[in-house]
């Protein structure tokens, strides 16, 4: 320590300590949080009301180690691991799909180990932001078609298994964090528009020719007249936006929510988690969680604006995706504003791969930032 | 972009929190509160002394909790032989809609203590059952006054629909008839109200508030229970007495198995006893009727005992109509009471013959005599004489007389379903063929049906209690009271809530030149060895309590026997009850009805009562 604390560039001595506050105040309203909706369910059939809480907690502090441990190596070792990285995370989404993988819901993507399970398409997003990173800062120039080809090859290769499961939510993650890397990373724009467009066909196919099953199109279309059928489909999104809105300015008080205590909005802890904050903490607290995000949001831009090269810039870049698209998308769709996916809200969902995944990556940010200086 | 996206949520945040706030919670809150209403324990009704004639009764009944049926279902199969049900029976009861979904449901009601006893040692094995006390209905003197007290039963969506806004539910009670129906609002209270907290699985969590429950409150009648009791005994017993009597128009013995009682106080419309038969049995329909009992009460051989024929019946008044004409008689000045008309036994009038009962002829009769000896003959001349002059006395005097007497208008007693009867008249005869010509295929108006008016036969009807009323204000000196069950309404407690006042409806004006004349002839017709009641009160105590009275026996359209009828009020001096009796296919109003009212009077002025004996004589 003494030796770091005498090298003004030192790596340790440049942490992004607004990033890691924000980081760790999220988390922390996410533990709340959690504990929040599922204590009184817990209670009224009559089991532990810190269950979740506890779980979580392990959850978080593991993600806390594997946090610095990947600020411990120079990030660019990552380089060189990408292709193994990449390699490892579409192997274990094969073997998610074998028999050695669980369901639950209907989706193949678990991996029970003991008393927790692992989902490898949460760590997916890591690897595909590390090795799409890896790939396009190899790039001189703009992007050829040719390669462009090849990497959307590559890259279809794992959100195809991760829709195969089916889950169609972190398939969307995977593909934003793509779009992300790929904007910043020298794809061409005429070709980002014949990508745009064939995208917007597949959609329109996916949505017509029945791929989705008929819950997952309801799911994404609900949102646009909540009104019509409280009890189905849109049932969910009614409730989830009444927590919310019963908040009012001042929210009901911790642990005095109804809509919370009562279980109303079913998967509350997990993919709903904004609406126990939106009812107990109000307008202020879920103010205030945004502006944390906002924070976290702005610190991994401005990491990827200052890092030393293009492949820690993209590596932020890949992050920054991620981030964007799944708060928007998950309070958006809490709200109304977005379809229904089941996309986990990053640092304050309940989920144990989904908490590891982020603070890896929250981790990856922060190595990125603390080796800006050459 | 990623500002204006964190800007989009932050908005849409500030109008889902702050702008459309309370509209929210609301919702919030209507999504976890659920109210059970439970009904409260009705007002009793009693009799005018305070007597029990309908109280609750506490039963002991198994309510189950609804989720067995799915979750623990041998637990129903169990249930089901500890009480000695089929288990089909129990699930019908789980799944009825009637039942609120948060609520147990009773699945059995009054069961063996022996069975509650044994339910409650051996609880592990009958989780979600409990065994409670329910109250019901009761009927301590069984069907006494069936007809006055009405029964009780589930609403139905056709009462529930305008009543919702009284806080009224699907699976409440409801008084059907009777009194339970008309004194509802006053019997019924007011429900618990609790507020439970429930989560979205339903699961009630705790109870948020209790508003306790306001018993209905006691309706106390003017009936009184022994008059009652009596009045129905001897319809009973007089019905069987005319049932051994001859027809001799039909060669047959009488029918006999229906008719009406009703007696009122005349001084204020207080209706003392009120008898109908057939009769049915109020607890039939405590835990609901089955379709098959209420099929069987609807069925015409059954003669419809659900129907209060006191005043749901329509008959001919026959002889008794007399009082209507002879007051428009002495009213319009048409005779005077000692002008005299030479019975003959029969009178011809435009080629048809009017006669009198077996064609008896009474000699000279004046207005009194007239009456007393039912001369039917006297009382045609005055009809036939009431027409040829109507340029002078109008189409309608008898008419307006009944009218005002309140024939043709219900006599607004509180009870519902209260029929008008009808006053024949020209113009009605005419409006009635132009509009339905082959129902009414004649639509004038002869000599002859004025004959008939005057002696009660014809299209005119009424009801028992109609007659009552008319022989009431007469016997009062012309006050038409509103006829009344009701006495008052009392709290639990005893106190007076609300006093049921007597109310006029009308006034007659009946001068003692009027009433004089006619009164002295319904007292001979009681009193008067020739007088047609003279038989049916032998033995009663005339002199210490005179009685007044007109017998009537109605022709029925075929092949109906004749309806046998008596009306009268005792004391005649200052009558404190008229007493109306209607029988039907019974024959001579003197023979079966007379003898009724008797043995009623004898009750009510603590006499010895004495068994029905057939009066004797014609009218």
């Amino acid at each position: 320590m003494q030796m770091m604390a005498g090298n003004p560039r030192a790596p340790w001595r440049h942490v992004d300590l607004s990033l890691v506050a924000a980081t760790l105040s999220i988390s922390a309203i996410g533990l709340l949080m959690v504990y929040s909706s599922t204590r009184q369910k817990q209670l009224t059939e009559g089991l532990d009301p810190g269950y979740f809480l506890k779980r979580q907690a392990v959850f978080f502090v593991v993600g806390a180690i594997l946090m610095v441990a990947v600020m411990v190596f120079d990030y660019q070792t990552l380089r060189e691991a990408a292709p193994a990285l990449f390699a490892g995370s579409v192997l274990s989404l094969l073997l998610v799909l074998s028999p050695l993988g669980s369901e639950s819901r209907g989706i193949q993507a678990w991996f029970q180990l003991g008393p927790y399970q692992l989902q490898p398409s949460e760590l997916t997003k890591v690897a595909l932001i590390v090795g799409l990173a890896a790939f396009c800062s190899t790039q001189r120039g703009p992007i050829e078609a040719r390669t462009l080809m090849i990497l959307l090859g590559l890259v279809a290769v794992p959100l195809a298994l991760v829709y195969r499961q089916p889950d169609f939510g972190t398939a969307m993650v995977l593909v934003a964090i793509v779009v992300g890397v790929l904007v910043v990373g020298g794809a061409q724009g005429r070709h980002l528009l014949v990508l745009g467009f064939i995208g917007l066909v597949a959609v329109v196919a996916v949505l017509q020719l029945g791929v989705l099953q008929q819950y997952q199109v309801d799911r994404l279309t609900a949102f646009l007249d909540p009104t019509v059928d409280i009890q189905n489909t849109a049932y969910n999104l009614r409730q989830s936006q009444v927590a919310i809105a019963a908040g009012g300015f001042g929210g009901r008080g911790l642990f005095q929510g109804t809509q919370t205590n009562l279980s109303f909005v079913p998967e509350q802890h997990t993919d709903f988690i904004f609406t126990a904050v939106g009812e107990e903490l109000g307008f202020l607290g879920a103010g205030t969680l945004l502006g944390l995000f906002g924070l976290l949001i702005w610190r991994i831009w401005r990491t990827a604006a200052l890092a030393r090269d293009r492949f820690g810039s993209l590596l932020c870049v890949g992050v920054l995706a991620m981030f964007v698209f799944q708060v928007f998308e998950n309070i958006g769709m809490t709200m109304g504003m977005t379809p229904v996916a089941g996309i986990p809200l990053p640092l304050m969902s309940y989920g144990g791969s989904s908490t590891l995944a982020t603070m890896m990556a929250v981790g990856i940010v922060l190595n990125v930032h603390m080796r800006r200086l050459r | 972009m990623v500002i204006s996206l964190f800007g989009a949520m932050l908005a849409r945040l500030w109008y889902l929190q702050v702008l459309s706030g309370p509209e929210y919670r609301a919702e919030a809150q209507t999504n976890r509160v659920r109210l059970i209403y439970t009904e409260a324990p009705r007002g009793r009704i009693l009799d005018r002394q305070g007597r029990v004639l309908v109280a609750n009764a506490v039963v002991s009944a198994v309510l189950v909790d609804r989720a067995l049926i799915t979750e623990k279902p041998e637990v129903l199969d169990r249930l089901a032989e500890v009480l000695g049900v089929p288990r089909i029976e129990i699930e019908e009861r789980l799944t009825d809609q009637r039942f609120s979904p948060f609520q147990p449901v009773p699945v059995v009601d009054d069961v063996g203590k022996d069975k509650l006893v044994y339910l409650r040692e051996h609880q592990e094995a009958f989780p979600g059952v409990e065994g409670v006390q329910l109250t019901k209905r009761s009927y301590p003197n069984g069907s006494l006054a069936a007809h006055v007290l009405g029964y009780v039963g589930q609403i139905n969506d056709r009462e529930l629909d305008p009543r919702r806004d009284e806080g009224y539910r699907s699976g409440d009670s409801i008084g059907k008839s009777g009194v339970e129906l008309a004194y509802e609002s006053d019997l019924r209270g007011e429900p618990e109200v609790e507020q439970l907290e429930v989560n979205a699985d339903g699961r009630v969590l705790r109870s948020l508030s209790r508003k306790a429950a306001v018993p209905g409150a006691d309706v106390v009648l003017n009936l009184d229970l022994d008059l009652q009791r009596v009045a129905e005994e001897s319809l009973v017993q007089g019905l069987e007495a005319a049932a051994k009597t001859y027809d001799e128009d039909q060669a047959k013995r009488f029918l006999a198995t229906a008719g009406s009682v009703v007696v009122i106080d005349p001084r204020d419309g207080a209706v003392r006893a009120m008898a109908s038969v057939p009769t049915y049995d109020p607890s039939d329909f405590v835990d609901g009727i089955g379709s098959r009992r209420f099929a069987e009460l609807q069925a015409p051989e059954g003669r419809y005992p659900l129907n209060n024929r006191v005043i749901q019946g329509l008959y001919p008044p026959g002889s008794t109509f007399k009082l209507a004409t002879a007051m428009a008689a002495l009213d319009k000045g048409l005779v005077r009471p000692s002008d005299t008309v030479d019975d003959t036994g029969f009178i011809t009038v435009g080629g048809r013959r009017f006669q009198n009962a077996r064609s008896k002829a009474h000699g000279r009769v004046d207005m009194p005599r007239a009456l007393a000896v039912s001369s039917d003959v006297y009382f045609y001349r005055l009809g036939q004489r009431f027409w040829e002059g109507r340029n002078g006395f109008g189409p309608t005097a008898i008419q307006d007389s009944a009218r005002e007497l309140g024939m043709g208008s219900a006599t607004g007693l509180e009870l519902p379903f209260e029929a008008t009867g009808r006053v024949s008249d020209p113009a009605r005869r005419a409006a009635d063929n132009a509009k339905n010509p082959t129902a009414y295929p004649e639509g004038r108006w002869f000599t002859g049906d004025n004959i008939n008016l005057s002696i009660g036969q014809g299209e005119t009807v009424a009801t028992p209690l109609q007659l009552a009323s008319a022989y009431g204000t007469f016997a009062n000196g012309g006050t038409a009271f509103a006829t009344r069950l009701g006495n008052s309404v009392r709290s639990v407690d005893g106190k007076v809530l609300r006093r049921i006042e007597p109310a006029v409806t009308r006034r007659v004006d009946l001068p003692a030149a009027i009433r004089g004349p006619m009164l002295s002839g319904f007292t001979a017709a009681v009193a008067d060895p020739k007088g047609t009641a003279f038989g049916a009160f032998a033995g009663f105590p005339l002199n210490r309590i005179p009685v007044a009275g007109k017998t009537g026996t109605a022709q029925a359209p075929k092949p109906l026997q004749d309806t046998a009828l008596f009306v009268g009020f005792a004391p005649a001096s200052n009558p404190e009850l008229v007493v109306s009796v209607v029988m039907e296919e019974a024959g001579f109003g003197s023979v079966a009805a007379a003898p009724v009212a008797r043995r009623i009077l004898e009750r009510a002025f603590n006499l010895e009562v004495r068994p029905i004996v057939p009066g004797q004589g014609v009218d």
